[in-house]
Parts: structure tokens; sequence; C-alpha cells
């Protein structure tokens, strides 16, 4: 919550404005129930001529006017407070999920962070646009009324002062009994609203088994629990406003009662306070019970909020310098010392890794399923940080230099590489070290990646629209694609996330030799699941547990290392993974 | 409109409930209108005084109104939610009546994951339709114009002037609103299906953005797209507010017109000074119920565009599919003719199978193999009538497909899929789909062979089998697949989540029960392909090779290049 104090710190003026608006209205309920009291009590009473009351039927008229402007000014300004607060913590999330970027995509929750960067901004809404208003709109005008009432009328204000707690009592009452009734519910809840769609998703299967027909009654009966389930937590919720109404009903009833005893019985108040008092009390009441179902919407944006800050984790950032990197034919050279990094407490974590990759060479990380070596390839590129040692290149540490000369140097060739929406040309261009591309360096960067025939079959070549919502590509096709990337980029060094699956034949051999086209000028870095990479590999790095157990070629690895040599051995055609 | 007939005619299903709503927000409406004149005319009343017998009988009846319409509002609430719910249930019922039949062929169509969940929102939402949309504005009208019947006895200037304002409240002002509100909702339904495809670009495509330098651009692209949509909804959020403010000061005009003209008459002698608080109670009160009708538009235009797009879905036929096809049951295993066979789905321009050949004998094993995105999966929703053919001729124990009803080929076939879906229950519900008449015994020694006796026939299946593994999940579709005892096996990668040890026991089970069936397994693994008749090789839709295992290797082409690859693969 401690955000939304900070950004409610930043909108003072809002606040202060809603203060305001809120004694305006406040001061035209009043008004208006005085001008509207005294005109009927001097028509009814003192027998005034229409033309005598003109002039209060114009004030009444402005009053109308004035407590209407100001209840839409303050609705206005709660509009556009929970538009600011959208965007501060879409901003906020935005900027924290650019901040750490490999942890939040690689654990596979990307999709859970769309729906908080969708839903949970956009339900935020309410709290600020609504409950932040009415709450001090319920906490100005009551007590505006009550001070007014206590002025013409003490009993009435006593009525009201011994009634009004009971609002906010069995307000909280009643809610605690339905959050328990719906606690109690939510498990069956879910189970039926789940049927409907759980039915239709399996309407394959059910079809295929011949069994369509019969989940009709299924349906029925899952709709109807559903129905009696909800019932049970709507009668509570229903109670409570009926509550709620009988109280400020009987509250109003029994100052009508009493202002008419008064009236003719004691002959304490006159006809005007009478109908004053007898006026506003409503008002009062109905003030209160806003605050009611704002305080539902405003409870329903906290959870929302909290969900936010649940996703705004503090992960270490890499944090770059501003040295150039000289600009050089030969490739740098690459040294990581004690470099390690760690997921989070208890976690997966990367062993003080000391090794070295010497400019223009083939290098090969190979180990187990979570030996760690995916980690290690975004750790030398510099997407996620060193926890401890560090990396460097030249013998210079690599957070010195700009972050843009090292991305400019460096292609990586990931096992899914991503395709963005936009045509088949914009998405080899994202390679592009400079802004635009010609025409002519983009299809020569698909000619080398063996997808140029591939393009050309599309019915709008290279302006085909590809990605979300365009057509979809396969994997091969998606593998190709990151080449003629990184042959648009002419890298000085390449990390290369080698497919885990057999590809088609022809991505195959395209990938193998653009490996060796690009190796002539580049320095490979391969997380290996092929034979052949590794073999042909200058260096072979073995992970095991997050630690670094072996270096060297394959000869030797497998004459040294027993757990390097029954990997490599089993034939893993037929083992499954 | 034609939509909402149809979602109407199932509303008044539950006549009883929708009266009892009418009849009771009727009751209420018009208590609390009585109780505030009541109580205008009861301190007017005081004010002259008046024998005291008609004061108490005022206050009383004041009591009384209080309760009753304390208590009607509650049973109006009360009534009117169980009568929607009842409803969402019959209208759920009603369309999957209509989309069943259509189905699987309709989800092809579409292609599209999120359908589903449309289709349940777009149900859900309908519950608006008789909440918001029908019998609020019936009940509105009925105290509306049972005041304005009862103010006419006191004076018909003032009953005209509440008609006219029931006129711009209720139809004139939300008319307005309802067109301007057309276009912004439809401007801010754009800007979020746009703010929704850059946020799930610059969440997945994290890394790639990052190493091409993209964040930065990227991440203020999306703010201004966000910006945008914000300001839309800002946009509609100051509309709405406008309308509601304009209704309101309109509502405060008609009782300050009420009371000029009562003051007017007065003066004139034509109306008893005794009337006027009352009156302008009255209007007070009676208008504070119009407030709804200020978002009855959105509510109402929610509710047709729902069920046009629900009823859209289920009234698109498939031509091919409905057209007259014999039910033919199918006992012994089958001979499959496939020839020049091609298949493009919707919305692609590439076909997803091209011209392929392809011939089944009866009790032959048949393996299709090749790289992901070949067309195999095609090939098998093509052989269960799932998608039919553009092109090409497929023909089943030398009957035409097209002659050949869908439900007789599934009645003979045991399949698994790549996705198998699972229900909600037990893993006795779920084997029990299988096969009505199988016995405990029967599951207990299936699950036994697919090494899943660890579990219970009592043990709990989450919705989609969310708490089983891959590999269990693979399992209990196959142990499902051989309960149902069809002659005619259709497998989609079925054992890719499993190791080489189970696979090759659960395989010798599925092969021992299934010998003298016809057999068609996809797989991407090349493993035991030695045991099929015939392989054909698939890449980009096409059938590049087919043979047996040892005439592919020796031909040295595709498969054996495949088989090298995998053998390579560490």
């Amino acid at each position: 919550m401690r955000d939304v104090k900070e950004f409610l710190n930043s909108k003072k003026f809002s606040m202060i404005y809603l203060l305001v608006f809120a004694f305006i209205t406040g001061g035209a309920i009043i008004g208006q129930a005085y001008l509207l009291v005294s005109i009927i009590d001097g028509v009814f009473l003192d027998d005034l001529t229409f033309r005598e009351i003109l002039p209060l039927l114009g004030g009444l008229l402005i009053i109308l006017f004035v407590r209407t402007m100001f209840t839409y000014l303050s609705g206005r300004v709660g509009v556009r407070l929970g538009a600011n607060a959208k965007r501060y913590f879409r901003y906020i999330l935005l900027a924290n999920y650019t901040e750490n970027p490999v942890q939040a995509s690689l654990k596979g929750q990307a999709g859970q962070k769309v729906s908080v960067t969708m839903d949970a901004t956009d339900e935020i809404d309410s709290y600020f646009s609504q409950y932040i208003p009415q709450v001090i709109r319920s906490s100005i005008i009551p007590v505006m009324i009550l001070i007014v009432v206590f002025t013409q009328h003490v009993n009435t204000g006593l009525i009201m002062l011994i009634t009004f707690p009971f609002i906010p009592l069995f307000m909280v009452i009643i809610g605690m009994q339905t959050k328990k009734k719906s606690e109690e519910q939510m498990e069956k809840l879910a189970v039926f609203s789940g049927r409907f769609l759980d039915t239709l998703q399996g309407l394959v299967t059910l079809k295929l088994f011949g069994k369509a027909k019969q989940q009709k009654e299924a349906i029925q009966q899952s709709s109807l629990g559903f129905r009696d389930a909800t019932m049970d937590i709507l009668k509570v919720a229903f109670a409570s406003s009926f509550m709620l109404e009988l109280i400020s009903m009987l509250a109003i009833g029994i100052i009508a009662l009493e202002v008419a005893l008064q009236l003719i019985i004691f002959d304490g108040i006159s006809f005007f306070t009478a109908f004053y008092v007898l006026v506003l009390a409503p008002e009062f009441f109905t003030a209160l019970r806003e605050l009611g179902t704002a305080f539902h919407n405003g409870r329903s944006s906290m959870g929302a909020i909290r969900k936010i800050e649940e996703e705004l984790v503090d992960g270490p950032a890499v944090h770059w310098g501003d040295k150039p990197i000289p600009k050089t034919d030969i490739p740098v050279k690459l040294e990581l010392i004690n470099a390690g990094f760690q997921y989070g407490e208890d976690q997966f974590a990367l062993r003080q890794i000391n090794t070295s990759f010497s400019p223009i060479t083939k290098n090969a990380i190979v180990g187990k399923t979570g030996s760690g070596k995916t980690t290690l390839l975004h750790m030398i590129a510099g997407i996620i940080p060193t926890h401890g040692g560090g990396i460097a290149i030249d013998g210079v540490p690599l957070t010195k230099y700009k972050e843009e000369d090292w991305f400019h140097r460096l292609s990586y060739i990931s096992q899914d590489p991503y395709i963005f929406s936009g045509t088949i040309t914009d998405n080899i261009a994202i390679g592009s070290n400079h802004q635009q591309p010609t025409k002519q360096e983009i299809e020569e960067a698909a000619e080398q990646a063996g997808i140029s025939d591939t393009i050309a079959s599309f019915e709008h070549g290279y302006d085909t629209v590809v990605g979300e919502g365009g057509r979809g590509l396969s994997g091969g096709e998606k593998q190709r694609l990151a080449l003629a990337r990184a042959f648009l980029k002419q890298p000085s060094i390449v990390l290369f996330d080698e497919p885990t699956v057999g590809l088609d034949l022809k991505t195959e051999r395209i990938l193998q030799s653009s490996i060796e086209k690009l190796a002539r000028t580049a320095t490979i870095i391969t997380v290996a699941h092929r034979l052949h990479t590794i073999k042909d590999a200058d260096k072979i790095l073995f992970l095991d547990d997050g630690m670094l157990i072996a270096e060297g070629t394959h000869e030797q690895l497998v004459q040294t290392v027993p757990g390097y040599r029954t990997m490599v051995s089993v034939q893993r055609g037929g083992k499954a993974e | 409109m034609r939509d909402l007939v149809i979602v109407t005619r199932l509303m008044m299903k539950e006549k009883r409930d929708i009266l009892l709503s009418i009849f009771l927000g009727f009751i209420a409406g018009l208590a609390t209108v009585l109780l505030f004149s009541a109580s205008g005319y009861l301190i007017s009343k005081a004010a002259l005084q008046p024998p005291f017998y008609t004061l108490m009988i005022l206050i009383a009846s004041v009591k009384l109104l209080s309760f009753i319409r304390a208590f009607s509002r509650y049973g109006e609430r009360f009534v009117s939610h169980r009568g929607t719910f009842t409803m969402l249930s019959n209208l759920r019922m009603t369309f999957y009546q209509k989309l069943e039949p259509l189905a699987p062929g309709i989800f092809n169509k579409y292609r599209s994951g999120d359908l589903l969940a449309r289709i349940v929102g777009d149900v859900e939402s309908l519950q608006n339709f008789f909440l918001r949309v029908v019998y609020p504005p019936i009940v509105l009208g009925l105290v509306f114009l049972s005041t304005i019947f009862f103010t006419c006895f006191y004076s018909i200037h003032i009953a005209i002037i509440l008609f006219i304002g029931l006129l711009l409240t209720a139809v004139v002002i939300p008319a307005i609103f309802a067109i301007r509100q057309q276009t912004i909702n439809s401007q801010v339904r754009d800007e979020r299906a746009k703010l929704s495809t850059e946020v799930t670009e610059f969440l997945y495509g994290f890394r790639d953005l990052k190493i091409y330098q993209q964040m930065d651009n990227k991440r203020n692209q999306l703010l201004e797209t966000s910006n945008t949509y914000i300001m839309e909804q800002e946009h509609e959020g100051i509309n709405t507010l406008y309308n509601q403010s304009i209704n309101n000061f309109v509502s405060l005009l008609v009782t300050w017109s009420v009371l000029a003209v009562g003051a007017y008459l007065i003066g004139q002698g034509q109306l008893d000074g005794v009337l006027l608080a009352m009156l302008v109670m009255l209007s007070i009160t009676v208008f504070e119920d119009v407030s709804p009708m200020a978002v009855f538009p959105i509510h109402f235009n929610d509710s047709r565009r729902a069920a046009n797009r629900l009823f859209s879905i289920v009234e698109k036929k498939d031509k091919k599919m409905v057209e007259s096809s014999l039910f033919q049951q199918i006992v012994t295993a089958p001979t499959i003719n496939m020839k020049g066979v091609s298949y493009t789905f919707l919305n692609e321009g590439r076909p997803a199978v091209h011209e392929v050949d392809l011939q089944l004998s009866a009790g032959s094993k048949t393996a299709i193999v090749g790289p992901s995105g070949s067309g195999k999966s095609t090939i098998l929703q093509l052989l269960l009538k799932l998608v039919t053919t553009d092109t090409g001729k497929l023909s089943m124990n030398n009957t035409n497909f097209d002659q050949i009803q869908q439900e007789s080929i599934w009645e003979a076939a045991s399949v698994v899929l790549q996705e198998n879906h699972f229900f909600y229950g037990t893993i006795r519900d779920n084997l029990q789909l299988a096969n009505d008449g199988v016995t405990e015994n029967e599951m207990h020694a299936m699950l036994k062979k697919v090494q899943l006796d660890h579990f219970d026939l009592d043990s709990h299946v989450f919705e989609k089998g969310e708490n089983l593994s891959g590999g269990e999940k693979q399992r209990l579709a196959i142990a499902r697949a051989m309960l149902k005892r069809g002659c005619f096996w259709l497998l989609d990668e079925p054992t890719s989540s499993l190791d080489a040890v189970t696979e090759q026991i659960v395989y010798n089970h599925l092969f021992q029960q299934a010998a003298d069936d016809t057999v068609v397994l996809i797989s991407h693994r090349l493993t035991g392909m030695e045991r099929m008749d015939q392989i054909i090789v698939m890449d980009q839709g096409r059938v590049v090779e087919k043979g047996t295992f040892t005439e592919l290797m020796d031909k040295r082409g595709y498969f054996y290049e495949m088989k090298e690859l995998e053998r390579n693969l560490l």
C-alpha cells in the first residue's frame, strides 16, 4: 500500500479539490432544503403571492445547478484520479519488468504478468474514481447536515446521532458474514462455474466417446448448483441492504413522528423547522449508505493493488558503464571469473564459474537438463547479472562498457526465437545495428539463412504479417528467421541455444552451415544437444548442478570424465526427456 | 435483435419469477413514493392542528410503508436474482444443445483457444439482460404511471409535468447518450485489444527485445498505447458521468417546476396549500429511481453484442458435415484409402496437407513421422472426419467419407490425441467415459497395464487433469482408449512424455490388444518403427517417403537422415 500513499501524496491538489467540492455540494444540499422549505412554508402558511416567492425560486434554481455542477466536477476529478492511478501503476510495473529482464520471462509467468498489467491495473480504477471521492463526500456532507440539524432542532440531531452508527456497524458485521459465507462456498462455486467451460473444452473428447448428448443434464445440474451456492451468498448481502434500509427508514420515521408530535402537541417548533429537518434526514442517510456501495468496490480494487505490488520484486539488475568497446576486427576474449548467479533463496544457483573463451573459437556447453546451461548463456549475454565474480572482455569488466556497444556485437539465437507482430522485413530488420537496413541487406540475410525461398512462397512475400495476429511460423522457420537476424548483424559473439528436438532436415542443415559461416568471424558459444556440434567444438564446458565439472575437447573429456562419457555414449534416440 | 428475442423467449420460461420480481419491485417503488408523500402531507397537516386521530393514522401508515418497502425490496432482489440464474442455466443448456452437433468442426474453423472462454463470458454477461435491461424499465414505468395517476386527482398540471419529466429522463436523455457512447465504446475495445497485444509481445519477447536493444522503444510505445487506452476509458467515464449529471439536473428541474407551478396554483386558489409539500416530496422520490436508466443503454448494448456473438457461432453450419450421411456400424478393422487429399485451415494460405496419398489396409499398422508442422496431425483429423477434405478422395471400406457419418467413425475409433481432455471428477468418471459397461476389475487391470496402479479409481482429477503430470495424462488417455475397444486406432504422439521403459511396456499392451485392428500412430520419435507395417514420412504437408523400416533405412533418404539426427541428439 506504500505505492498508493505515494501516489496520493503526489495528487494533493486533486484531494483538495475533492474536499472543496464536497463542502460546496454539502452547502448546496443544505441550501436546497432551506429554500425548498422556505417556499413551501411561504406559500402554504404565510400566504405569500407567487411574485413574492419568485426570488426564492430563482435562488433554488441556482442552487440546484450548483449541486449538480459540483457533483459532476467531483466525479470528474475522480475519473481523472483513476486514470492517473492506472497510468502510474502500469508505468511502475513496466519499469520493474524492464529492469529485471530475464527472471520474469523465463519462469513461464509471462501469461500471469500480462493479466496483471492489463486486468489488475484496470481494476484499480474504482478505488480512486469512486471509493476515495465517496469517502471524502461521506465524511463531510453528513457532518454538515448534522450540524445544521442540531442548530434547528436538537432532538432530531440526537436521533440521527444515535441511529447512524448502526449503519457502519451493520456494514462491518454483514461484510464479515458475506466474506465467511463466500469463503465457505468458494470451492463449490469454482467447481460449478468451471463446469460449463470444462464441458465445452472437452466437447471433442466427449463426442469421440459418444457421450456429448448426456452432458446437457450435467450442465443444468451444475448451473443450478451454482445458482444455489450464489444465492446463499447473495441472501446475506441482500439481508444487509435490508437492514441498512430498515435502519435509515426507521430513523426517518422516528424523526417524522417526533417533529409531528412536537408540532401539534407541544407546539415546540415551527412548520418550517419540522419540514426542514425532515427534508435533510434522507440526504443524511443516503450519503452514509452510498459509502457502503463504494466500500465494496474499493475492496476489490485493493485486492488488485496488492496483486500488483506482489509482482514488483526488486531483483538486482545489470548496471552498465559508459566506456565504448573499441572497434576492432578481432572479436574480444571473454573471461568468466568466479561468476555465479542465484535465482533466489534456496533456489537453483550457478556457482563460481571460471573459464575463458578465446576469439573465433567454437565452444559448447553440455550437461543434463537443469544443470544451468541456459542460465550460463544468459549470464554471458549480460541479460542477468553476476552475483559475485564477473565477466571480463579483454581483461576489462564487461559492466564498465556501454550496454549498447555490447549488444551490437552479440547475437543470441534461442530455442524459441520470438516473432514480433509485424512484417517479415520488420522481424529481420530488428537484428540490424543501425536504424533502417536496406531491402537488399534484408534479402541477403534471408538468403544466407536459407529462408528466402519460404518467404517467396508466401503470398505477400517479405510484407507477410507474422507473429501475434499474423501467420504462424513453424519451429524451423522461426529458427531460420533468427539466423537471418544474426546474418544482418554480423556479430563477433554468437550465443546459440541449440534446439532439443529434431527440426526438419532442411533447417537442421541450414543451422549447421550457418553456424559454420558465422564462426569464421565470431566466437561461438553453443548450448549443445547435437553430437556433431560437440565433437566439432574447440572447447567443451561440462556442467552439472550449476557447477563447471570439467572443460576440454571431446576426446579429452571422454577419457578423463566418467560422467561425460556416460552422457555422450548413451544414444538418446530411444530415451525420453 | 433477433438474438435477443431468443434470449427473451428463454427468459419467459421463468414467468413466475419474472412476474414476482416485477410485482415486488412495483410495490417497493410505490411504497417509497407513498412513504415520502405521506410524510410531507403529515407534516403539513400537523401544522394545521388537525384532530389527533388523523395524525395517528398517518403516522401508522408511514411506519407500515417503510416496512413494506424494505421487505418488498428484499423480496424483489432475491426473486430477480434467483430467476436470472435459472435463466442462465437454461441459456447454457440451449446453447450447448445448439453447439453440440457442430463440434468439433467449429473449433477447427476458429482454431482460437479463447473462443470457449469467450462463449462462457458472453453467456455470463447475459445475466444483466434481465437484471438491468428488461425489468427495471417495466418497474419504473409502472411506478411512474401509478404516481402520475395518483397526482391527477390533485392537479392535472403537475401530473403533466411529471409525465414530461419521465419522458426526458427515461427515454430522451438515455437515447442521446446511447448514440454518443457507442463510438466511444468501440474505441475503448480497439485500444484494449491493441494494448493487450503489445503487453503480450513485451513480456514474451523480453529476451529478444533486450538483445536487439528494442526494450526502451517498445516500452515507450507500450506506455503510449496504454495512455491512449486510458484516455479513451477516461473519455467514456466522463461521458457517463456527464449523462448522469444531466439526468439528475433534469430530475431536479422537474421537482423545481412542480414547486413553482404548485406555488402558482395555490396563489390562484386552484390547489390546496397543504398538498404542496406532499407533491414536492413525491416528485423528489419518484425521480430517484430514474438514475439506473442512465446506464440502461450500456447494458442493453452489451447484452445485444453478447447474444449476437453467441448465436452467430452456432448459426454457421458446415454444409459438408450436415449432408445426408449414413450411420453404419463398423465392427471389423477398416480399410482406408486416401488419394490426392489436400486441406487448408481457414485463414491460412498454405495447405496443411497437400495431395497426400495413403493406403491403410485392414489390420495394418502405420506410423506417420516428420518434423512439427509437417501435417501429421491434420491427417489424423481428416481420418476422424473432424475436418473434411478440400480436394481429393477419402474412403473407408470403399465408401466415400462424405457418405459416412462422423459418429460411425468415432464409435469404431480408439483415439489418443496430443491434448487429451479430462473432466473434473475421479479417475473412474474419466475412464467410464470410454464404456459404460466397464467393470471395476477391468478398470483396475487397465490402470495396471499403463503403469498407473498408484492411482485409485476414486482419486480426484482436477479440471483439465491439472493435477496429473504430462506422462500420467498420456497414460490415462491410453487406458481410456484401450477400454473403448475400438477397431480403428488413431494415436497422436501418445507417449511423448513417457520414458523409454514405460513407453515400451505400454506399447506392448496396446499392440497386443490391437493385433487385428487398423492402427495409425503419429510419432515424433523414431523408435519402435520396426514393428510397423509401413512408415509415412511427411514434410511441409507432403508425403516425402513411405515404406517399411528396413526399406527406408536402406534407401538412406529423409527417414534415414532423421534417424541419424535423432541418434546424434544429446
